[in-house]
């Protein structure tokens, strides 16, 4: 299992969602990849996003200007 | 008793006219009669004196009667009602609505500012216990005390105009479950159907209850207390009503001595204020007036139009010329967290008018993208084929409206062509606005349409295009995968941007038939229309506005 990174500080909408996109792609079942994101809209689309997609979005937390979310492959 | 001018009517227009007139001069003698308990009251706070955001009386009540006096020497008379005019001797007669006496009173020269009224049409059961208007301070008192008591539960609220959805807000905001019930297919008729279609969904999301094209055919209660509102779209168990269906204008007085009506019944007056007999003059919710655009007669009673016309009539009969130039209908309204104005011709105000209208949605948002607090904004601009002359504008959003709606009344003001407003040197600064101004960006957007370099299609016609069978068009969503799998249109399909030119073939069948671009706020979607264009598809357009816009249905 492995873990990866995904900054995406600064984006606007989409640029965060569709890194998270791609990185996933990479990634293998199982593997987790903690997202960082200023775009507030990414909240409501990662959800959104990981419900449609089966993937498991396993936290999501803000601290201060920045949304951290872990999500699990499926 | 006589008095030199002679005011009946104490809201906007009445004091108003009693203020100005003492300020053209300080020597006549000023009366006011008022049926009302109050004078100068800001009717238009009633819904938020309701919600409770305005927690006092007081601060609704700009002048008391006896201020009135100290401040304007005017002599004001409350809970007077004047019967009648004598236009020949130049005398009211005036009821006292507590001790019950009349009296006939003299004047020199004769102000009607007596306001509207609200409609109760006559419905069956309409003169039960609790169903309400609200118009005066006291009509909110009234509803107030009832709140206070507990009271009301479930409010109907009849007709979706501006008061019935600040009140539904209002209502909601304490709790208090409401529906909505408008007899149109859209509520507020000023605004374009989508956007009406967004504000709608608005106060679902916030859990007003709204019911379009529904008609209310009766009221049903028990002990003569309302309990059901019966309407075409179902029976409404409820236990208060507020009738917010419109309001008639108070020319009763003027009609009887024959003064010259126009539309709607109001009191017709030249652009400074003169009614048809030349001791006579009239301002405010009773008065007609034109339309600034079309330059036709027109009724959009508003309290900012009042004291406009409560001015120009004072300096009219203190001897002074003055002109109002007209309504362009310009309003501005919260919805919860979302925001709405419009101001001069919609698109079929503009087409009634005679004119060959255009249009064009563009979303954007109101600061710098990277400044906290940015938030998207739709404008919708019309203007006149050919001439480019602007015709009207309508905005909606989180962001600030009220602010290029105000720079659009200014350029409707003065005759400007979208052109113009294209290229204006409006304020800028990142916590103010975005460095493509979105007025200047819509208008840029609306010059590319008309000049043909580009091709736009509004949520309405694609939607309508949607439910036809016979289309055989196809709506292209050139967003990113991740975007598009999260909300897109039902039955569109997905080409992102970046791979559009690389996959055509896939699109190859739609040369000659219509695409509809979508992507998020229209500007990818306008880069894609280009591509398509250079590849032959002589029908390809974009969705004006962006999926951010679109009212209907996502999946």
């Amino acid at each position: 299992m492995s873990t990866f990174e995904v900054d995406a500080k600064g984006m606007q909408c989409p640029g965060p969602i569709v890194e998270v996109f791609k990185t996933m792609n990479k990634a293998k079942p199982g593997d987790l990849i903690n997202d960082e994101v200023t775009d507030f809209g990414f909240k409501v689309d990662i959800k959104v996003w990981c419900k449609k997609t089966c993937n498991e979005l396993v936290s999501i937390a803000e601290n201060g200007n920045v949304i951290k979310a872990t999500l699990n492959k499926a | 008793m006589r008095y030199d001018v002679l005011i009946i009517g104490g809201v906007a227009a009445g004091t108003k006219i009693a203020a100005k007139t003492r300020r053209e001069d300080l020597d006549c003698s000023i009366g006011l009669f008022t049926e009302d308990d109050d004078i100068s009251y800001a009717g238009c706070g009633l819904p938020y004196y309701l919600g409770g955001i305005i927690q006092t009386r007081r601060q609704l009540v700009v002048r008391k009667p006896e201020q009135l006096k100290e401040l304007n020497n005017v002599d004001v008379m409350v809970k007077q009602q004047v019967r009648a005019i004598d236009p020949e001797a130049h005398t009211v007669e005036v009821l006292d609505l507590e001790s019950g006496e009349s009296r006939t009173v003299g004047y020199g020269k004769l102000a009607l500012a007596t306001g509207a009224r609200s409609l109760r049409p006559p419905i069956p059961g309409i003169e039960m216990e609790g169903i309400h208007t609200l118009r005066s301070v006291q009509d909110a008192d009234t509803i107030l005390a009832l709140i206070s008591e507990d009271a009301i539960g479930h409010v109907v609220i009849v007709g979706g105009g501006f008061i019935g959805i600040e009140v539904a807000e209002n209502f909601a905001e304490r709790g208090i479950e409401c529906t909505v019930v408008e007899m149109l297919p859209q509520i507020l008729p000023p605004f374009e159907e989508e956007i009406a279609k967004h504000l709608e969904k608005h106060l679902r999301a916030n859990k007003v209850t709204v019911l379009t094209g529904a008609k209310v055919e009766g009221f049903e209660g028990e002990g003569g207390r309302v309990t059901k509102v019966k309407t075409t779209k179902g029976v409404i168990r409820t236990d208060f009503v507020l009738l917010s269906i419109g309001v008639t204008p108070n020319s009763e007085l003027a009609k009887n001595i024959g003064l010259e009506l126009g539309l709607r019944n109001t009191i017709k007056a030249d652009p400074s204020g003169r009614t048809s007999h030349p001791d006579i003059f009239t301002a405010g919710d009773c008065t007609g007036t034109r339309h600034v655009i079309t330059g036709k007669e027109a009724w959009i009673p508003m309290g900012s139009t009042a004291n406009k016309q409560g001015r120009v009539a004072a300096l009219t009969l203190t001897g002074s010329h003055d002109e109002f130039p007209g309504t362009l209908g310009t309003t501005v309204v919260k919805v919860f967290d979302l925001f709405a104005g419009r101001t001069g011709l919609g698109m079929k105000e503009a087409r009634d008018a005679g004119f060959d209208p255009v249009s064009c949605m563009v979303t954007t948002k109101d600061k710098a993208h990277y400044y906290p607090g940015a938030e998207p904004i739709s404008i919708t601009l019309i203007a006149e084929k050919g001439t480019g002359r602007l015709l009207g504008g309508q905005i909606y959003g989180r962001g600030v409206v009220d602010k290029p709606i105000d720079a659009l009344v200014v350029a409707l003001s003065l005759g400007a062509k979208v052109e113009n407003l294209s290229k204006m040197d409006f304020a800028y600064a990142p916590p103010f606005s975005t460095a493509i101004n979105p007025l200047n960006l819509a208008a840029t957007v609306l010059v590319n349409k008309m000049s043909g370099k580009m091709q736009g299609i509004g949520s309405l016609d694609l939607h309508e295009r949607l439910l036809d069978p016979d289309w055989s068009g196809l709506v292209l969503d050139i967003r990113e995968i991740p975007e598009y799998t999260i909300s897109a249109i039902p039955g569109s399909v997905n080409i992102p941007f970046t791979e559009l030119e690389s996959r055509i073939t896939e699109i190859a069948g739609y040369k000659d038939k219509e695409i509809a671009l979508i992507c998020g706020l229209g500007r990818r979607a306008f880069e894609g229309y280009l591509r398509l264009r250079k590849h032959g598809f002589v029908k390809a357009m974009l969705l004006e506005g962006g999926l951010k816009a679109w009212p209907y249905e996502v999946e």
